[in-house]
C-alpha cells in the first residue's frame, strides 16, 4: 500500500512540476517539486522505497515534460548515495541539515546537468545566467521547499528512517 | 563506505538504466507509453493549470501594477496608431483589388490553414522553453510544423507529436535558430534564443537600428517568409563593426500566451508532402 501511495504521489508531483512550478519562478529557476518529493521519500519512507521511486519519477516526469528520461534519472541519482554518505560520516549534522545538504547539492547537480543538455546541442553557455539566475536562485528555492516538506511531515508523525541497508534483507 | 556498499550497485544499475532509457527514447520506443500517459493524465493536468494559472497571474500582476499601467497607456496609443494604419491598409487593399480586376490578374492562393490549440503547460527554465499543446496527430499535426500566435507572430516549432498532445519548442529556447531578415532592409541573419529567454539577431548588418521589425526568411525552407518575429530593442557595438549584437523583443508575450495556431498547410523542407 505504501508503495502504491508513493508511486501515485510521484505522478501527481510530476504533473505539478510541469503544470504549476513554471508559474512560480524565482529569477529564472522554478521550484523542483520532484526533488523535494524524492528527498521526502528518502528520509521518511527509507532508502528501499527511494531505490525504485527515483527511476519511477524520472520516467513519469520525462513523459509529462518531454525531457530525456535518462538525463532526469542521472540528475536525481545522487540523492540516495549522498544521503547515505552523509549519514555515515562523522560530520556534526542533524537529519534536517543532512536533508538540506543532500537535497540542495543534488538540486545544483540536477540543474547543471539539465542545462548541459541544451548547451551540448549548441546553446550558448552564458555562465552568468547559468550561475546567477539558475543555480543560485534554484538553490534558494530548494532550501525553502525542502524545509517546507521536512518539518510538516515530521509534525504529522513521520519519523526519519535510517539510511543503512545492511541489516534488512538482501539489498 | 560507498564503493563497498549495496548503494554502489544501485548507482551502477541506475547509470546503466539511464543509458538504456536514452537509447530507447532515441529510437522512439517510449513514445507509445508516453502517449498513453499524456492521454490519461491530461484532465488532471488541465485541472491543475486551470486552478493555478489565475493565482500566478494575480500574484504576478499585483507585483507589477505600475508597469502594467504604463504598458496599458502605451498600448492605448499604439492601438490608436494601428487602427489608423488598418484603415489605410483597408483602403489600399480595396484599391489593389480594383487594379487587379482592371488588369485581369489575380493573387495566388497564399492563405494558410491553421489548427488552434491551447497551451497546457510550459517547461521554462534557462536554456529550455517548451510548451505542450492539446492537439496532436489526430488533428493532423506533425513534427516540424510552424506555430504562430493568434496575430500571426512566430512562436515556435512542433518537436514531438502524440495522439492528442504535442510539444512546441518556442523561439526563445536556447536551441532555437530561425532564419530571419529585417523587414525594411531585407538584410538577413539568424534569430537565436538564449539562456535568459531573450532573442538575439546574429550576423546583423551594421545599419540595423532599434525599432526595426524582424520577420522570418524562407532561406532554410523551415519557415514561410514574412512571419513577424519581433522588433529590435537594443543594438550593441559601433556602426564600424562588421556585425553587431542585436537584442530582439518577441512580438508576442510567450510567457502568458494561452492559445496558439499550428500552421498545417506549410510544409517545411524536412517534411514529406502535405497530406490533403
Amino acid at each position: 500500500m505504501k508503495n502504491i501511495v508513493i508511486a501515485a504521489g510521484l505522478v501527481v508531483v510530476a504533473l505539478a512540476q510541469v503544470a504549476v512550478a513554471p508559474l512560480f519562478p524565482l529569477a529564472a529557476a522554478v521550484p523542483d517539486y520532484g526533488l523535494a518529493a524524492l528527498m521526502a521519500v528518502v528520509v521518511y519512507a527509507g532508502p528501499r522505497s527511494a531505490m525504485w521511486a527515483v527511476p519511477w519519477f524520472a520516467i513519469v516526469f520525462s513523459f509529462a515534460s518531454d525531457r530525456s528520461a535518462g538525463m532526469l534519472l542521472l540528475a536525481y541519482v545522487p540523492l540516495l548515495p549522498a544521503s547515505y554518505l552523509l549519514s555515515e560520516s562523522h560530520l556534526p549534522l542533524n537529519r534536517y541539515a543532512q536533508t538540506l545538504a543532500c537535497g540542495a547539492g543534488t538540486g545544483v547537480w540536477a540543474r547543471l546537468l539539465l542545462a548541459l543538455g541544451p548547451i551540448a546541442q549548441g546553446a550558448s553557455p552564458q555562465m552568468g545566467t547559468l550561475v546567477g539566475n539558475l543555480l543560485i536562485s534554484g538553490l534558494l528555492l530548494d532550501i525553502v521547499l525542502l524545509t517546507f516538506v521536512y518539518f510538516p511531515l515530521k509534525a504529522v508523525g513521520f519519523s526519519p528512517r535510517p539510511m543503512s541497508l545492511q541489516r534488512t534483507g538482501w539489498l | 563506505m560507498l564503493i563497498f556498499s549495496r548503494y554502489s550497485w544501485w548507482v551502477g544499475a541506475m547509470v546503466g538504466f539511464a543509458l538504456l532509457l536514452t537509447a530507447a527514447s532515441q529510437v522512439g520506443a517510449l513514445n507509445p507509453m508516453q502517449g498513453v500517459f499524456l492521454t490519461v493524465t491530461a484532465p488532471f493536468e488541465n485541472l491543475l493549470t486551470s486552478i493555478f494559472r489565475p493565482v500566478a497571474g494575480f500574484l504576478g500582476d499585483a507585483g507589477n501594477i505600475n508597469d502594467i499601467r504604463d504598458e496599458n497607456r502605451q498600448l492605448r496609443l499604439e492601438n490608436e496608431e494601428l487602427r489608423n494604419q488598418a484603415t489605410a491598409l483597408q483602403l489600399d487593399s480595396e484599391r489593389l483589388k480594383e487594379l487587379e480586376a482592371a488588369l485581369k490578374i489575380s493573387q495566388g492562393a497564399t492563405s494558410q490553414q491553421f489548427v488552434a490549440a491551447n497551451i497546457v503547460h510550459r517547461d521554462a527554465t534557462p536554456f529550455v522553453d517548451v510548451v505542450s499543446i492539446d492537439r496532436g496527430t489526430n488533428d493532423g499535426l506533425k513534427a516540424g510544423m510552424v506555430v504562430v500566435s493568434s496575430q500571426n507572430t512566430l512562436m515556435g516549432t512542433v518537436t514531438d507529436v502524440f495522439k492528442d498532445r504535442a510539444f512546441v519548442r518556442l523561439i526563445t529556447d536556447s536551441r532555437s535558430k530561425v532564419a530571419a531578415e529585417v523587414l525594411d532592409t531585407k538584410s538577413e541573419g539568424i534569430i537565436r534564443g538564449s539562456a535568459n529567454r531573450t532573442l538575439t539577431f546574429e550576423f546583423a548588418q551594421p545599419d540595423i537600428k532599434v525599432g526595426d521589425v524582424i520577420v522570418t526568411s524562407a532561406l532554410t525552407g523551415r519557415y514561410p517568409a514574412g512571419l513577424r518575429i519581433g522588433a529590435v530593442t537594443d543594438v550593441a557595438g559601433t556602426p564600424q563593426d562588421v556585425t553587431r549584437r542585436v537584442t530582439v523583443e518577441p512580438g508576442v508575450r510567450l510567457g502568458t500566451a494561452t492559445t496558439v495556431l499550428v500552421m498545417t498547410t506549410f510544409v517545411p523542407q524536412n517534411l514529406g508532402p502535405a497530406q490533403p
